[in-house]
């Protein structure tokens, strides 16, 4: 097999250059080690947050008590009126208060029963700081419906409840910075493949009948390698800073894995269009570093302009986070993240398709 | 250039392996091969000669596929470069003149990726890299990663890469260049060998590489095949003085002008005379010194070298 032979030269070039290999596993290892140190350590910020139980059902009670509380980033107080809350909140000593409505018990039984129900909580916040509140309204959001999506057995009473009582910061972060290492395959893989053709390496293989499937072929297999390496790294450590995956660890798996692909497929295209190594690495990092930032990888993009926002939709990472953190953190399935992960997979073979007819231009100039 | 860019109707022959029909490419307005035409039989090492930028390895990469012609076509075993490519990189074995290998993968790696890409089988493939690597002295380094080799050593894995699967036609672009005498002359040796049996294309800028190697040369200048032939043959073509030199006793003056009076140039020294003339015989020259009372010892004509023959040629001298 002509392509299992071109990808296994690629693959021993690649892991017998400790500087390559070095950078392709050491890389990502140190970046998520270090955000692991910032983000994932006992520095997990605290935010007062209020409570107004208005149900009074056991189960608005388990929530306040089982899920909100367990909640390291929120200081819970409970209220029995919104306006002392409010009269916190303004003070200062609340950043947010929540209320929960009458009929929330209600709404979330019918959930745990199959019936989907719209679960309505109302959460007051200080939008003064734009990155806190963001943040607080998606942690409440995540607590909730993981609490909600619970099924258990109909006596509520015989069974202790069992949620995720942990969302911390690395959890909303972590899928993000895992979506940024796997962006920075754009420029791994359009440098393996420049790196050939400026060192006449792929000429020399054009005068043997090496078709450009082959060689695409080739080029992915190892690159895909490598981004299965880079994956289980990145998710072995988020694991280890504390992120748990709520969801299905192989759909959360799968979604990286297909971000990863995505990439490989944008840094062949660069890679096409590319003559050497230093037209294509300036390219790359033009490319995916503005993505990374309005993809979301470090911070939430609800609070970007619209305009913005379409542009980011336009591209997979956006989608790639959004899907990756509602298996991670929401414990969302296949159904849930569909529309994200098919916006994946077109792009995916799209840039392989472009790939391949541009490589194909390139082999005989 | 030639002002007529289209493919001529020129039939196409069984014994040849390699033809070019007004082979033209341009880069922008450069003409870098402009028009050539040539036939090289199966089994004939045809060198191309000329100096850096002649188009040499514009024609080397147009007959492997690499590079599209501009105008003009050519055929590899009958196969036409522009419609079959793939038929002709299955029969084609080529060594390029940048050592372009993976760093970091070893000899027989090497072998073996370019032996599978041509669906060779496993113990074949074992056993003629292996003779390869033997017949080319790279046995003992095999396993060793190619960045720990000398110049020599990877231009000569080069060569074997172009071997490999047997190939019907093989390109060689400057097998020698920059290395020293006796790595050279280890890949002459080895080129020897393959005489005969393959149809050899080999470029070079070394004089001493075309002559002691080809069977033909086409001497090549600004994109044009300017002289065409064997060795000889060119040498000849070109001479239009011819030296003798002769070895002999008892040169004495006399023997000296009556020669002077003959012929157009005479030189002596050490017992060593020197005629030329356009009009040389051999026998004449030898009689008339014989006659004049000179015993000759030994007498030869100087062959021309293929630099003076490069030189006439194309009015300029070959660099190094």
């Amino acid at each position: 097999m002509r392509i299992l032979e071109l990808a296994s030269r690629n693959l021993k070039e690649t892991y017998r250059d400790p500087l390559a290999l070095g950078f392709l596993l050491g890389f990502p290892l140190l970046f998520m080690l270090l955000f692991g140190a910032m983000f994932g350590g006992d520095t997990v910020p605290h935010y007062p947050v209020g409570v107004i139980d208005e149900d009074n059902t056991p189960l608005s009670q388990a929530f306040v008590n089982d899920a909100l509380a367990k909640v390291e980033v929120f200081k819970l107080s409970t209220y029995n009126d919104t306006n002392a809350a409010f009269d916190d909140l303004k003070l200062g000593d609340l950043r947010a208060y929540v209320v929960i409505p009458q009929g929330f018990g209600e709404e979330v039984s019918q959930n745990w029963q199959g019936k989907e129900t719209n679960i309505v909580l109302q959460m007051t916040y200080d939008e003064s700081d734009i990155q806190v509140s963001q943040q607080l309204i998606s942690i409440m959001n995540t607590v909730t419906r993981s609490f909600a999506r619970i099924e258990i057995p109909v006596t509520i009473n015989a069974n202790p409840i069992h949620i995720e009582t942990k969302i911390t910061y690395v959890d909303f972060i972590a899928p993000g910075i895992i979506i940024f290492g796997l962006l920075i395959m754009i420029p791994t893989s359009a440098r393996i493949m420049v790196r050939d053709k400026e060192k006449g390496v792929l000429s020399r293989l054009l005068t043997t009948p090496t078709s450009p499937v082959d060689f695409i072929s080739g080029y992915s297999l190892c690159l895909v390698a490598i981004a299965i390496a880079q994956i289980i790294i990145f998710m072995a450590i988020a694991w280890g800073f504390g992120m748990d995956y709520v969801g299905s660890v192989w759909l959360a798996f799968l979604i990286f894995f297909l971000t990863g692909l995505c990439s490989i497929g944008i840094g062949m295209v660069i890679a096409s269009l590319s003559k050497s190594e230093n037209q294509a690495e300036p390219l790359c990092w033009l490319f995916s570093m503005p993505l990374a930032m309005l993809s979301g990888c470090w911070f939430s993009i609800d609070m970007l302009p619209s305009y913005l926002k379409t542009i980011a939709s336009a591209f997979p990472y956006a989608h790639a986070i959004s899907a990756s953190r509602g298996v991670i953190t929401r414990g969302v399935g296949l159904a849930g993240v569909s529309s994200d992960f098919l916006f994946l997979v077109v792009w995916t073979v799209a840039v392989f398709i472009i790939g391949v007819i541009l490589f194909r231009r390139s082999m005989r100039s | 250039m030639s002002s007529n860019l289209a493919p001529p109707a020129r039939e196409k022959d069984d014994t040849f392996a390699i033809q070019t029909f007004q082979l033209t490419r341009l880069f922008g307005s450069l003409v870098a091969v402009d028009g050539i035409e040539l036939n090289i039989k199966k089994g004939e090492l045809f060198a191309l000669l000329g100096p850096n930028g002649a188009g040499k390895t514009t024609t080397i990469n147009m007959l492997c596929c690499l590079l599209k012609p501009t105008a003009g076509t050519a055929t590899i075993m009958g196969y036409d470069i522009n419609q079959q490519p793939f038929k002709i990189k299955e029969i084609i074995g080529v060594s390029p003149q940048e050592t372009t290998i993976s760093e970091h993968l070893n000899a027989q790696e090497h072998l073996n990726l370019i032996g599978r890409i041509h669906n060779i089988n496993a113990k074949e493939l074992k056993s003629r890299s292996q003779k390869l690597l033997e017949t080319m002295g790279l046995a003992e380094r095999a396993k060793d990663q190619v960045r720990k080799y000398s110049g020599g050593m990877k231009r000569r894995l080069n060569i074997m890469m172009a071997l490999i699967h047997n190939p019907e036609v093989i390109f060689l672009d400057e097998p020698t260049l920059g290395l020293d005498p006796q790595a050279r002359r280890a890949i002459w040796d080895y080129i020897l060998q393959l005489k005969g049996e393959k149809t050899i294309l080999l470029t070079t800028h070394y004089m001493d590489e075309a002559d002691s190697l080809s069977d033909r040369i086409g001497i090549m200048d600004e994109g044009k095949i300017v002289a065409l032939g064997t060795s000889r043959e060119l040498r000849m073509r070109v001479v239009e003085k011819r030296t003798m030199i002769i070895y002999a006793w008892n040169l004495t003056q006399k023997v000296i002008n009556e020669m002077q009076s003959k012929y157009a140039e005479v030189k002596v020294s050490d017992g060593t005379m020197l005629i030329t003339d356009k009009q040389l015989d051999f026998k004449t020259v030898v009689d008339q010194l014989h006659s004049l009372g000179a015993m000759v010892r030994s007498a030869y004509f100087k062959e021309p070298t293929l630099d003076e023959v490069f030189l006439q040629i194309t009015g300029k001298e070959l660099r190094e």
